[in-house]
């Protein structure tokens, strides 16, 4: 669990990088500097009916002057981006978020591969420009429909140079996970895009093991089988049990009992709401909490447990 | 051995009249935060509610992280004795000294020449406005993570405390601060 400030900023820039995405410039109207954060980390947007968005930092990691963020208009999303289109204007307010970073970049590897969808370009702006300081060998293959439609392209090729390969349909080129290549144990691949394409790199490269393999999504975990059951939820501090109905998280359930826990996007996603947990059948339903973590780490806003489980709190 | 008064700390309070009694101190800042986890906002000018809060903070407000616990949080006020030693690391408890800006440590009341931990249980007098000392504050972890800094164990007996209001009014910086003994 990581609590993390939430500051008042100002909308310094605002365009349309295309035209359906707002790039915007957020500047403290007090402190110089913002506080630090590295490549594909990402920040909360609170919206004034107190809904939470995540978004993707993709300025310089470098500059702490300002966090550059973009946003595409999704009228059949969960609303977060309508709200901003329509009522975000230069000069405005803007509550956000200290940066968190769930799609790190791997200091191990040696090679870069990384894969684009769209708007899922935003975290790989600052991922490229980090590789590319670094001298590092990398790729960044950019899915879209066309130039036009695809967000921060003349950042990108300022950016990456050679290094950048464009799949854009209206152009006939496809984007074929096999140009990846054969498993290469130096060699670490991001996706950042819809559903679809994470599903289709990570088909591709089922063989590879998860730690070379990264990928983020900012949506629900949609399962329509899975009906939530009743369980019990014990602490392990205080040894008190309390009942989580089925149509309460554990969250809820311990925010009415007096715990004070920090949450977020509170769909599995952001990270926020990580707690540990000691025995118990836990049914994760996250998309944040890596394979190696799950035996003792769950998110308190989607996780759900057969039958009981017993908190670290 | 050193001699005390050359220590860095008691070379700065020897040449400060008045112990745990018979001291002057003065108010340096008023922060507030709008609610849980928003950065602090510093007023030239704030309205303490007796029993409630300062206006517009998140503990007047009830949406503060700890105001489901039924505690003392009216009004908190941290030494700027405390942040001065923490930037020269005195005690030598981090890597190197830690600068905790009064926007940062999330206390509402920055003073100076306020002995807090002697307060306890008193009753003092901020400008027009008398707080009631109800217990010291207490390091915590969820500080340590908004601000990304190891501040827990620095703070350690020195983080502050806990008031209520028992007369409201207006308070500013400068204003001065007493002892009330009657």
């Amino acid at each position: 669990m990581t609590a993390r400030l939430i500051m008042k900023l100002r909308v310094a820039n605002m365009r349309f990088t295309t035209p359906d995405v707002l790039h915007l410039q957020l500047v403290h109207p007090l402190r110089p500097a913002l506080p630090e954060w590295s490549a594909g980390a990402h920040v909360d947007l609170r919206m004034p009916d107190g809904r939470v968005r995540q978004y993707s930092l993709c300025g310089d990691p470098d500059d702490r002057s300002r966090y550059e963020i973009a946003i595409k208009r999704e009228a059949t999303g969960r609303g977060g981006s309508v709200w901003v289109h329509e009522n975000l204007r230069e000069g405005n307010e803007v509550h956000i978020s200290a940066p968190r970073n769930n799609l790190p970049l791997s200091d191990k590897g040696k090679r870069y591969i990384l894969v684009a969808g769209g708007i899922g370009i935003t975290p790989f702006v600052s991922m490229a420009r980090t590789l590319a300081r670094q001298n590092k060998d990398f790729t960044l293959h950019y899915c879209a429909r066309s130039a036009e439609q695809a967000p921060l392209l003349a950042e990108l090729r300022d950016i990456c140079g050679a290094n950048l390969q464009c799949w854009f349909s209206a152009d006939s080129r496809r984007f074929d996970p096999a140009v990846i290549g054969p498993y290469d144990e130096n060699t670490h691949v991001y996706i950042c895009g819809p559903q679809r394409l994470l599903d289709a790199v990570q088909s591709a490269l089922s063989a590879w093991p998860e730690e070379q393999v990264h990928g983020e999504v900012f949506q629900m975990t949609v399962d329509e089988n899975f009906k939530p059951e009743p369980f019990e939820a014990t602490v392990a501090s205080t040894g008190q049990r309390f009942l989580v109905p089925a149509d309460k998280s554990l969250l809820d359930v311990l925010r009415a009992n007096d715990f004070p826990l920090p949450s977020s996007c509170e769909m599995g996603v952001c990270g926020s709401c990580e707690c540990g947990y000691r025995d118990g059948l836990v049914l994760h339903r996250d998309k944040v909490l890596p394979t190696s973590k799950r035996q003792d780490r769950l998110m308190l806003c989607v996780s759900r447990a057969r039958v009981s489980v017993t908190l670290d709190l | 051995m050193m001699e005390a008064f050359q220590h860095p700390a008691g070379s700065i309070a020897v040449a400060k009249p008045g112990g745990a009694t018979a001291w002057q101190g003065k108010l340096l800042h008023i922060h507030v935060a709008p609610s849980a986890s928003y950065e602090m906002e510093e007023l030239q000018e704030a309205e303490c509610v007796a029993g409630r809060g300062i206006v517009g903070d998140r503990y007047f407000e009830g949406t503060g992280t700890y105001s489901p616990k039924p505690d003392v949080r009216e009004v908190t006020l941290i030494e700027q004795e405390a942040l001065d030693a923490i930037s020269r690391n005195d005690p030598p408890l981090q890597d190197g000294p830690i600068t905790l800006e009064p926007r940062d440590h999330r206390r509402n009341l920055t003073v100076i020449g306020v002995p807090l931990n002697h307060l306890v249980g008193r009753r003092f007098r901020v400008g027009d406005v008398i707080l009631r000392g109800g217990r010291l504050n207490f390091p915590c972890k969820y500080l340590e993570e908004l601000l990304g800094l190891p501040v827990f164990l620095p703070l350690y007996n020195r983080s502050g405390l806990n008031c209520g209001i028992e007369r409201g009014g207006i308070i500013r910086p400068g204003d001065s601060i007493e002892l009330l003994t009657s």
